[in-house]
């Protein structure tokens, strides 16, 4: 058992809700544990600078920020700071390809993604939450995307637990705690229908043996989380249509 | 009325003030062309806004629906942000912040040893509206970071010396973040509202002060003591009618507000009028009375959700 009292292979409660925003043109909450993320998409639209203007597709532009009081330390984030560009340009990455932009030529696709709580988990939950506010603006996109994270957590002196954790069972979905303590974590986004990896990311060290029965463990995981997304967007659209015929 | 005339094959009649034209090449249907020229509603909106809204004003109502005095529905959920110390989230209709309150600690001003510090700031970030574009903070939201700041300086609301750990060496700063999730007008109420609220919320741990190491229990229990609860009451005037509670659609066109600020015992805490021409004392008077009914409400809806987020 782990801190929070999951077993290995199990991800944290999920809970999502698209539709939240009314000034954007799509938007979504998701809770992934304790770690709370708002994504608002507005677009296709003006781009702002001409400078951003593609002639022959969308262009995206991706912005993160966390709140001031969403880590257990107060910080105040600056707009440029290095990790949230970071985070941004992973999400811009995973969605370029998997966004229609060829059908907006010289327009400009908004994802804004606010962190209100953080315990753990960035990449991933704001991969899920961007792909929850898109289907929701109603952009096409090839398929829909899901990210988790997996690990291997060796034994740390610090925690009681390390006898209950042994180094083969490979956790699923990492809080804080248990990213902090410098184990190996790989995230991996996958297109929910074909199952083809969109992100891979590591920044620790772990064995090539490790590595696909962690990118194996994780994509178990994606396809958890899809299935709530999933299910969230279809009972939204079904509210609305029972709004519509009312 | 119609009248017509021809020119070069083509008919133009006027019609109850549609403009029609038809022209007229032999009598084959496929040569017929219609084609109406129509001002309707939604022109009017964008290209006079101000008629427009005055043709809804004059049948005493608002664009969209609202009676002049009705505030938009307001909820209020204290201590979901549980990284924070006290937290808040606020919808006044569409508009939603979260306030959060981090409390860490700091020597105190030289001038004021036994003094505390209340940092409000508030963010309106580009998610919450396509007006706002991403960069340093936009004029709206320094002013109202200012506005919140003197609004707490000087209400009283918290006694700045009650956040004293140590005099001369210790004391609590407590950092009051806004953000604004969704900006449909009004933010300064919500602003107000989600601050006030979140102060309430705070919990501190028990504190010690030895040989400059300051201490602390692991858990939360102290409650700050507010000594009054101010809540705010925006209204925008138009034609001498006071509309409560102006969504963003209306803030773009009326300048002239009026926000009334009262506490529990309806005394006044702050008025501010910006905008517009002069108004009389009738509309002030009117105006603080609807501020202390809507302080009721607000109120009411405080009150049960300290009891749930205390319940929890």
């Amino acid at each position: 058992l782990r801190i929070d009292g999951r077993r290995a292979t199990e991800i944290r409660r999920i809970s999502c809700k698209p539709s939240v925003l009314s000034q954007a043109d799509g938007s979504a909450y998701i809770e992934q544990g304790n770690t709370k993320c708002l994504a608002a998409v507005y677009g296709p639209r003006e781009p702002r600078q001409k400078s951003a203007i593609l002639h022959n597709r969308a262009n995206i532009s991706v912005g993160v920020s966390f709140a001031p009081f969403a880590t257990s330390e107060r910080k105040k984030w600056g707009k440029s700071d290095k990790r949230l560009l970071e985070i941004a340009s992973f999400v811009k990455q995973t969605f370029e390809p998997v966004i229609q932009t060829s059908s907006f030529p010289r327009s400009q696709i908004d994802i804004f993604l606010q962190i209100l709580q953080f315990d753990g988990g960035t990449v991933q939950i704001c991969i899920n939450a961007t792909t929850m506010a898109l289907v929701d603006a109603g952009i096409p996109m090839n398929d829909y995307v899901c990210a988790c994270t997996a690990g291997v957590i060796q034994q740390v002196p610090i925690l009681a637990y390390d006898d209950k954790l042994m180094s083969q069972d490979n956790p699923v979905d990492l809080n804080l705690i248990e990213e902090s303590s410098n184990s190996p974590e790989v995230t991996v986004a996958i297109l929910a229908e074909s199952g083809k990896v969109t992100l891979l990311q590591s920044e620790s060290r772990l064995s090539l043996k490790k590595l696909q029965a962690v990118a194996q463990l994780a994509k178990a995981g994606c396809r958890e989380i899809c299935d709530v997304m999933d299910k969230a967007l279809r009972k939204n659209v079904k509210d609305l249509f029972g709004k519509m015929e009312a | 009325m119609s009248s017509t005339t021809e020119n070069n094959n083509t008919k133009y009649t006027t019609e109850n003030d549609q403009i029609t034209s038809k022209s007229d090449e032999g009598n084959s249907n496929a040569n017929k062309k219609e084609t109406k020229f129509i001002v309707d509603a939604d022109s009017i909106r964008r290209i006079q806004p101000l008629e427009y809204f005055r043709h809804f004003t004059d049948q005493k109502i608002r664009p969209n629906g609202r009676v002049f005095n009705r505030f938009r529905k307001t909820t209020l959920h204290l201590g979901s942000v549980t990284t924070a110390d006290g937290s808040a989230v606020v919808r006044i209709g569409n508009t939603s912040v979260v306030c959060g309150i981090k409390a860490e600690v700091a020597e105190p001003n030289v001038n004021t040893p036994r003094e505390g510090y209340l940092v409000p700031n508030v963010e309106l970030s580009p998610m919450c509206s396509p007006n706002f574009k991403p960069g340093p903070p936009s004029e709206l939201a320094q002013v109202l970071s200012e506005t919140v700041n003197k609004l707490l300086k000087s209400s009283s609301v918290l006694s700045l010396e009650s956040l004293c750990i140590e005099e001369g060496k210790a004391v609590w700063v407590l950092y009051c973040d806004v953000v604004c999730i969704n900006y449909d007008g009004n933010i300064l109420d919500a602003s107000v509202y989600a601050v006030v609220s979140a102060l309430s919320n705070v919990r501190l741990p028990k504190i010690t002060y030895a040989d400059g190491i300051v201490k602390a229990t692991p858990d939360k229990t102290i409650e700050l003591s507010l000594s009054r609860i101010p809540f705010s009451a925006t209204f925008a005037i138009f034609n001498g009618e006071i509309l409560a509670d102006p969504d963003e659609t209306e803030e773009v066109i009326l300048e002239e507000r009026i926000t009334i600020i009262c506490d529990e015992e309806g005394q006044l805490c702050s008025v501010l009028k910006s905008g517009g021409s002069s108004s009389t004392r009738e509309t002030f008077s009117t105006c603080l009375e609807l501020a202390r009914n809507r302080y009721s409400v607000l109120s009411t809806i405080f009150k049960e959700a300290s009891t749930s987020a205390n319940t929890n």
